[in-house]
């Protein structure tokens, strides 16, 4: 595994991002230009690339996704004075745009699942309805809780 | 990765999908949300040659190998989205904070039922979580996406993006009006850490009480960026030791070990993940 190699597929994925970001933009009437999004997408790449770095040279069993969350954070803290620059920038890039690439990937590579999913497709999707419903259930009735308990309501 | 036909072929899918848009679809007090990132998963499984026999092989093991990285970017940009609400979330009432826990309620409930299913190590893949990118790739990292474990959580993660939001949607709607739960508790709850899933949820119970809409969507939205700030850290720390302990009380003597993620692999993604491994 080489950085090069990742450092390619990052930009793969963040040129397919800007097209999307551009069509998206185009589609809710609130045209955000390829030139005012790249900055954003070149930030959020930069901090990709960091934290995937960092994973491979700390010999601490972080993984990149821990550092890269955590580095998008703090470099958007009020408190951190890169964050009036990179705030506007990033937020030229859609959220939901970002997400849709991945999923045209996710479902071409679905497509190779298709007989294991059919095999035991129907109880993972059992599964699937309770891990959701344990997830909602369990937030759901602690925040219920302490909501009465403090007097919210 | 040198494969151009994959990424054109996703160029095509994404611009179609984004073209075709967001779809509100009404069902009863139900406001079911369908987003691009839907009709781009489900195009681009029907490319298959199963169906339309546009991509082979070579091209979907590649597309499996690219998930891993192409996730990172929105990794990013999720952190840069709990950067500037961190104040608030801190301000923001206990109770937020406390419900967070509430995501391990997925562990008692659907590891026992996932073995009893007969699902085997998959069973800690699939249930540790409510599966979604972050969780995908920290199974990725902790047992490679090619592995037992690794198929649950890609499973989960497929139901979760095509039934995900009627699932939340139905669900939500169904405690909020057979239950005496409060919908400040239901709302809190929605935020799972999917945007897709919280914007179902906390749609169906704006659309039950219109009066409480401003409070009903910030409570929904705060939740969710704190799902999203303490997801990695939830499941790496609490999620996934719980799941193993709790996988290990029900084998006993049955119990197969945790698979680690397979060194000879040339898949980009799970290498990523070796390096941090070793």
């Amino acid at each position: 595994m080489n950085l090069k190699h990742s450092l390619f597929v990052l930009l793969i994925t963040a040129g397919i991002t800007l097209i999307g970001n551009t069509v998206k933009s185009l589609r809710i009437g609130a045209f955000v230009s390829p030139i005012e999004a790249i900055p954003g997408l070149l930030i959020l790449l930069a901090i990709a690339y960091l934290g995937i770095v960092l994973a491979k040279v700390i010999p601490v069993k972080i993984p990149a996704v821990a550092y890269i969350v955590t580095f998008g954070m703090l470099f958007t803290l009020p408190a951190c004075p890169l964050s009036e620059f990179i705030n506007p920038l990033v937020a030229k890039v859609d959220f939901l745009a970002l997400c849709t690439p991945i999923l045209a990937y996710a479902g071409i590579y679905a497509g190779s699942n298709l007989e294991t999913l059919a095999k035991s497709g129907w109880r993972i999707v059992v599964v699937s309805i309770f891990v959701m419903l344990g997830t909602y259930l369990g937030s759901a009735l602690i925040a219920q809780g302490v909501l009465m308990a403090i007097g919210q309501i | 990765m040198k494969n151009y036909k994959l990424h054109i072929i996703v160029i095509v899918l994404v611009i179609i999908a984004e073209v075709i848009g967001t779809i509100t679809v009404p069902i009863a007090q139900v406001k079911i949300v369908l987003l691009p990132m839907l009709f781009a998963l489900i195009m681009g499984i029907l490319l298959a040659p199963k169906f339309l026999k546009v991509v082979n092989d070579k091209d979907m093991a590649d597309a499996g190998s690219l998930i891993g990285l192409t996730l990172m970017l929105l990794m990013a940009k999720y952190g840069t989205q709990i950067g500037p609400n961190l104040p608030q979330i801190i301000n923001s009432s206990p109770a937020l904070i406390l419900q967070e826990i509430g995501n391990l309620g997925t562990v008692l409930l659907a590891i026992p039922l996932a073995l009893a299913l007969g699902l085997n190590r998959e069973s800690i893949g699939a249930a540790h979580s409510i599966a979604r990118e972050p969780n995908v790739a920290v199974i990725g990292d902790r047992y490679g996406l090619d592995s037992p474990e690794g198929e649950g959580v890609l499973g989960v993660y497929l139901v979760g993006t095509v039934f995900g939001t009627i699932i939340i949607g139905l669900m939500v709607s169904a405690f909020d009006a057979f239950t005496a739960l409060h919908p400040y508790a239901l709302a809190m709850a929605s935020g799972v850490g999917s945007a897709s899933m919280m914007t179902a949820g906390v749609g169906s119970l704006v659309a039950a009480h219109p009066d409480m809409e401003s409070m009903l969507t910030a409570l929904g939205a705060a939740s969710n960026m704190l799902s999203g700030l303490d997801g990695v850290y939830m499941s790496i720390w609490l999620a996934l030791p719980f799941s193993e302990f709790m996988y290990r009380k029900i084998k006993g003597k049955n119990a197969t070990p945790p698979s680690v993620p397979n060194p000879e692999n040339n898949n980009s993604d799970i290498d990523v993940f070796k390096d941090v491994a070793n």
